[in-house]
């Protein structure tokens, strides 16, 4: 009898079945209709170009949402994300435009910054029990006046692509020929490949997700949910740290006080890729149709020459629709 | 015997792949309390849905008063005076009794809200039911006992003359189950006619009138209670015999070693200078009135609360316990009595729950084994009957009995060599309770030990080996099995100081 | 227990976040302190000296070097007339209430007159009536503070922004004019807002003066995009089906991304032959959606305002045709000499500080560099 229970157990969860799932079928559908809407209504769209900017502006939202997928699984959130990425970029840009270390030092401080507030917003959730929403609202205030501070107010420049130090532009976009390639685009498929391994297939990453279903059964399990939930948040603050990079390499100048308002980007993209508000679920790779929404959405709407403010209202009413599907799909089990 | 005011005839509801109600009859009279039994998912929440309007029947005739009905929603099922009373209770804490007794229809005054008004009519309520509430307390100030008359008040404040009681005695004292007692048979006495579910089949015996046993969405019979013993209700109930004998005699060895000693544990008001030892093999009775300090101990024990002194020595090593990670790791389980919030994971699968406490040995190298994982799920699945379609299901789609086996599963995956069951049997069905008592038997014959903490007496009774009594934090007393009595216990239970 | 236990952390979190204010205010004040020493320096050395007054400057932040020099040329002029300065800026340019706040603490600190570049004129209306009542003088700069009560404000220190963008657009027809005559074509305009006054002028000043050189070519002109631009265009607007199309795009938030989109749209257009970049946001927004496409340089002329790296390279490097750029040190300079004459209570009237046309061959020449800012 489990033999039979077994059978009919295994197309359910059949793998491609299972990785795609009903939400992120959608959003796939919405990226392609939306593709294919932009490129018949404006034939400047409709150009390699575009796609290449398309992927340049998602790589930092990506990282950042991937990030902060993790905190919002465990039932919490990381509002410092964005005003930290500008502050991390800021002050690893500082060591090497005016302190004059290598670019390379430069981005690993970068990403130890995201990491050290990782830390700070793992302490004040995990250990200190302050709700996330406060507790990373302070930390993005935080770092909102630590970039200014840091750097003396002053607007930062990476070195250029045109430069000899200009090589970690290439990162995220090399030319080959006479093409550009977006190679950023790899490391985000591969970071996304990791991190689904992470979420789901390693033990951090299950008790991640059991934390964010139920804390205190997870405790009462002997699991040591207060190191788990840290590391959520340190993992959030590290991919906070690439995407400080990913932006710096795709910018001109990063502006002190900047960035708030690029959380709600990244978060935006994680909720319409089906991640629970709630906690306890969500897909790393729903999480970048996510944000393939919200950048397509951003590229094109310009395009079909709609003006800046019916983008952002059409954004939120797409945002609305998404956490409706859920709502929806929770509400039928 | 009051005549009938409510009758449902041939009621017949279907969900997709369940049929859920068959053609199932109830009467209820005035004046009289009907008991509502059956084991979980007998259909009983189901018949009551349907009566208060929740579900729509797919076939069946109710009659109310005379008339043929069918109440749209459970607001109009209100409003014509035929209230439910649920189990769990749905109280604003924020908001003052009053405010929550007129929640929806608040009492105005032009275009504010007269709050003074609202107090002086519960307060009005409060003096015809004989309990002692302020109506201007904040809900979540009262204990759960006085919240539940509240839910009683805000039943009968729309003028009820069918109240029915989904398990109200769930969460409540001794005391206040007296107390509440008292407003049944007082609202009886005023001519209601009231249906009380509940498992517990002594209250039944005190309570009721009549009991209409259903199973399997099926009406079985009904019986005069006076007229009809436990076996005989139990017996409709399971379509089998159950006997519910106590034990006689403790099944441990008088050699038996001590595995785990507690000295001088304090934690808190809760847990004052507790000490006590286990046997190998042995199951250890914790009895007492809610409030005891019964949970409070295990939880200082196990880690889960901190422990304000105390040593606790395990096959006679002192071990540091600080935590539930410490515990686990000393071979030491808890199934919390409260199995939704502190239990299992509900949004997770039964496979994921099964090895919560024990994930490392299912890892191949840095990565999970699932197919392992689902082995060992399939394989507890199996040895304890627990009825799920898969070990992919949620465990929020399970019913009680078989969400605990899901936790017991869970620590005989770990392994534990100690077992603390807090009320294991809470909100079980009768048939799976039996079960579990079976697996419980088998467990300590394996030579693993187990602590029970348990309010209800028959379970203590027929379970333990040994059975300490705790009062407001103290214990206050520990009897062997063939010495104690349901009268001793009940003493030492109520032993303050 | 655990709600005192919150309640102390709570209090920690708002000292801690008081430390950290103060943190930025002393970083804000020290230039004030700087200035304090040196002035007593000069005093000693001096002491017949006239001044010793006291000026409350409010700018609007420092994320551009252009306000850096613009300290810079305030710092120089008050040690040398013997005054003292507080000058401080909120953290970014969107940020309207805190400069407003500024304002007041600047009213409160009753300095002897105030130095005022407002982000957003109505939003600090209250603050300004306030510092007239109090019978504190202010002195507007950069964009000055347009449309204040009369009499609150004496005058300005500032780069006429709408002879600036004119100045862009003369210089700009230079290199495309023969493509204009030839019509058909579209000119894009990105600003970073259409609030601030610089921007709009700066904005407004290159199209009048774009529309009426295409005009004067006898060609019909459209200006599209943009409400605010659209409305404020006085001229005749043949709109989309014009033979000189001028696009003015502003984003609905101020972020890199944003601007970028908004330059890439222009640059993908097959009409477009020049885009001008109203400061240096919108110019690095150019540059940095020219990337992926390298249209600039080749078949769009791309025009900048203000500096900084990456402006000077895209410049160096051929990608931006021209900037230009203000005189940030004669600003700061000019805005002492007013507050300084105000205080002492001579009439003031506004200075132009002026604005330059720079390129790839002129960059390098002293009397531009001094302007020009990494």
């Amino acid at each position: 009898m489990a033999d039979n229970k077994k059978k009919s157990n295994a197309l359910a969860s059949n793998p491609i079945v299972k990785a795609i799932g009903g939400q992120r079928l959608i959003v796939i559908c919405v990226i392609i209709a939306l593709f294919a809407f932009f490129c018949i209504k404006s034939p400047a769209f409709r150009q390699y170009s575009t796609i290449l900017s398309i992927l340049d502006y998602s790589y930092y939202i990506s990282f950042m949402a991937i990030g902060v997928t993790l905190a919002l699984i465990t039932g919490g959130n990381d509002l410092s994300i964005g005003t930290g990425m500008v502050c991390y970029a800021l002050v690893g840009g500082f060591f090497v435009t005016k302190l004059g270390m290598p670019v390379a030092v430069g981005m690993l401080i970068v990403v130890i910054m995201g990491a050290i507030m990782g830390v700070l917003n793992g302490i004040l959730v995990a250990i200190l029990n302050l709700p996330p929403f406060i507790a990373t609202l302070s930390t993005m205030m935080i770092a909102r006046g630590l970039g200014s501070l840091l750097t003396g107010g002053l607007s930062i420049t990476w070195p250029q692509a045109s430069t000899a130090d200009g090589w970690f532009r290439n990162i995220f976009k090399i030319t080959v020929g006479d093409t550009k390639l977006p190679l950023g685009f790899l490391w985000v498929l591969i970071l996304i490949f990791v991190m689904t391994i992470f979420l789901n297939k390693t033990k951090p990453g299950r008790y991640i997700i059991a934390i964010g279903s139920n804390k205190e059964a997870t405790r009462l399990s002997g699991v040591n949910v207060v190191k788990w939930h840290m590391l959520a948040y340190i993992i959030c603050g590290i991919f906070t740290g690439l995407a400080g990079i990913a932006y710096a390499a795709t910018f001109q100048a990063i502006a002190p006080g900047t960035g708030a308002g690029l959380e709600l980007d990244a978060i935006a993209g994680a909720i319409i890729g089906g991640t629970s508000m709630t906690g306890g679920s969500g897909s790393i790779v729903g999480t970048l149709l996510g944000v393939f929404v919200m950048s397509m959405l951003k590229t094109g709407l310009p395009f079909i020459g709609l003006q800046a403010n019916w983008q952002q209202i059409i954004t939120g009413l797409v945002l609305i629709a998404a956490v409706f599907i859920d709502v929806i799909r929770t509400r039928k089990r | 015997m009051g005549e009938v005011i409510l009758t449902m005839k041939g009621i017949d509801k279907s969900f997709p792949g369940v049929h859920a109600l068959d053609h199932v009859d109830l009467e209820i009279r005035k004046g009289e309390v009907l008991a509502l039994m059956g084991e979980n998912g007998a259909g009983k929440s189901t018949l009551m849905k349907v009566l208060t309007g929740i579900y729509k029947k797919d076939e069946g005739t109710i009659t109310y008063e005379g008339k043929e009905v069918e109440f749209e929603n459970p607001r109009a099922a209100q409003a014509a005076g035929v209230v439910i009373v649920h189990q769990e209770l749905n109280m604003m804490s924020h908001l003052t009794v009053a405010q929550n007794i007129f929640i929806g229809r608040e009492i105005m005054k032009g275009k504010l809200i007269d709050d003074a008004k609202m107090n002086e009519e519960a307060k009005k309520l409060f003096q015809k039911l004989n309990i002692d509430i302020n109506p201007t307390e904040k809900m979540g100030n009262l204990t759960v006992g006085k919240q539940q008359m509240c839910e009683i008040a805000k039943a009968i404040s729309h003028d009820a003359k069918v109240i029915i009681f989904d398990e109200p005695s769930a969460a409540l004292t001794e005391a206040e189950i007296e107390e509440l007692f008292k407003i049944i048979r007082d609202l009886r006495d005023k001519g209601m006619g009231i249906v009380y579910i509940s498992h517990r089949m002594d209250e039944i015996k005190v309570i009721t009138d009549r009991v209409t046993v259903m199973r399997d969405g099926t009406y079985v019979g009904t019986l005069i209670t006076k007229d009809s013993t436990k076996d005989d209700i139990i017996n409709m109930m399971v379509g089998r015999v159950i006997y519910e004998d106590p034990k006689t005699k403790s099944n441990v060895a008088p050699d038996a070693p001590v595995v785990l000693k507690v000295e001088h544990l304090n934690a808190g008001k809760m847990v004052r200078d507790v000490s006590f030892e286990l046997h190998k093999g042995e199951i250890l009775g914790f009895s007492g009135l809610m409030g005891a300090g019964r949970t409070e101990t295990a939880r200082a024990l196990f880690g889960a609360d901190k422990k304000d002194s105390g040593d606790i020595y395990i096959n006679g090593k002192k071990v540091e316990i600080n935590s539930p990670e410490d515990a686990v790791k000393n071979g030491i389980g808890y199934l919390s009595e409260d199995r939704k919030r502190y239990g299992c994971v509900v949004g997770k699968t039964v496979a994921e729950n099964t090895t919560m406490a024990s994930l490392e040995n299912f890892m191949s190298g840095l990565f999970i084994n699932k197919k392992k994982e689902e082995e060992s799920a399939w394989k507890y699945v199996d040895a304890l009957k627990t009825k799920t379609p898969t070990v992919d299901t949620e465990v929020v789609n399970l019913s009680g009995g078989n969400q605990q086996k899901v936790v017991i599963a869970k620590w005989l995956v770990r392994d534990c060599e100690i077992l603390i069951f807090d009320e294991p049997t809470r909100g079980i069905d009768v048939g799976a309770k039996s079960e579990i008592y079976t697996l419980m038997n088998e467990l300590v014959a394996q030579g693993k030990s187990i602590i029970m903490i348990s309010s209800e007496m028959t379970e203590v009774l027929r379970m333990s080996d040994r059975i300490i009594v705790m009062c407001e934090g103290r214990k206050t007393g520990e009897i062997d099995i063939a010495e104690a009595t349901q009268e001793n216990i009940m003493h030492m239970a109520t032993q303050r100081n | 227990m655990k709600k005192k236990l919150l309640s102390a952390l709570l209090c920690v979190a708002m000292v801690a976040s008081l430390v950290v204010g103060c943190g930025g205010s002393t970083e804000e004040a020290a230039p004030a302190e700087e200035a304090t020493t040196e002035e007593a320096a000069t005093e000693e050395a001096a002491p017949a000296a006239e001044g010793g007054y006291h000026f409350e400057i409010v700018s609007k932040g420092f994320q551009h070097a252009f306000w850096q020099a613009v300290y810079k040329g305030a710092e120089q002029k008050a040690a040398e007339l013997g005054d003292t300065m507080n000058f401080v800026g909120p953290n970014s340019e969107s940020d309207i209430a805190d400069q407003v706040q500024m304002l007041n603490n600047a009213i409160n600190a009753q300095p002897d007159a105030i130095g005022l570049a407002a982000l957003d004129v109505n939003a600090a209306l209250d603050a300004i009536t306030a510092a007239q009542s109090a019978g504190i003088a202010i002195i507007g700069f950069d964009s000055g503070v347009p449309g204040a009560p009369e009499g609150s404000v004496l005058a300005n220190a500032a780069t006429d922004n709408y002879a600036a963008g004119q100045l862009a657009a003369e210089e700009t027809y230079k290199l495309i004019g023969e493509k204009v005559e030839a019509g058909g074509v579209r000119i894009g305009v990105l600003s970073q807002d259409a609030t601030g006054e610089s921007l709009i002028s700066r904005g407004t000043g290159f199209i009048d003066k774009m529309a009426e050189l295409a005009a004067a070519a006898g060609k019909t002109v459209g200006v599209v995009g943009n409400d605010y631009f659209v409305n404020a265009f006085a001229g005749e607007n043949a709109g989309d089906g014009a033979e000189v199309i001028i696009e003015v795009l502003v984003p609905s938030q101020v972020t890199a991304e944003l601007s970028a989109i908004d330059a890439q749209t222009l640059l993908n257009k097959e009409d477009t032959i020049c885009i001008y970049g109203s400061n240096s946001h919108s110019a690095e927004a150019l540059v940095t959606a020219d990337s992926n496409i390298g249209k600039l340089g080749d078949t769009v002329v791309g025009v900048g305002f203000d500096s900084g790296i990456a402006i000077m390279d895209a410049i160096r490097a051929g990608k931006l045709a021209g900037a230009i750029t203000q005189a940030p040190v004669a600003m700061g300079e000019a805005v002492i000499e007013l507050l300084h004459a105000v205080a002492s209570g001579e009439t003031v009237s506004d200075v132009d500080t002026g604005c330059q046309w720079y390129t790839a061959e002129n960059i390098d020449d002293p009397e531009i560099a001094q302007n020009l800012y990494e």
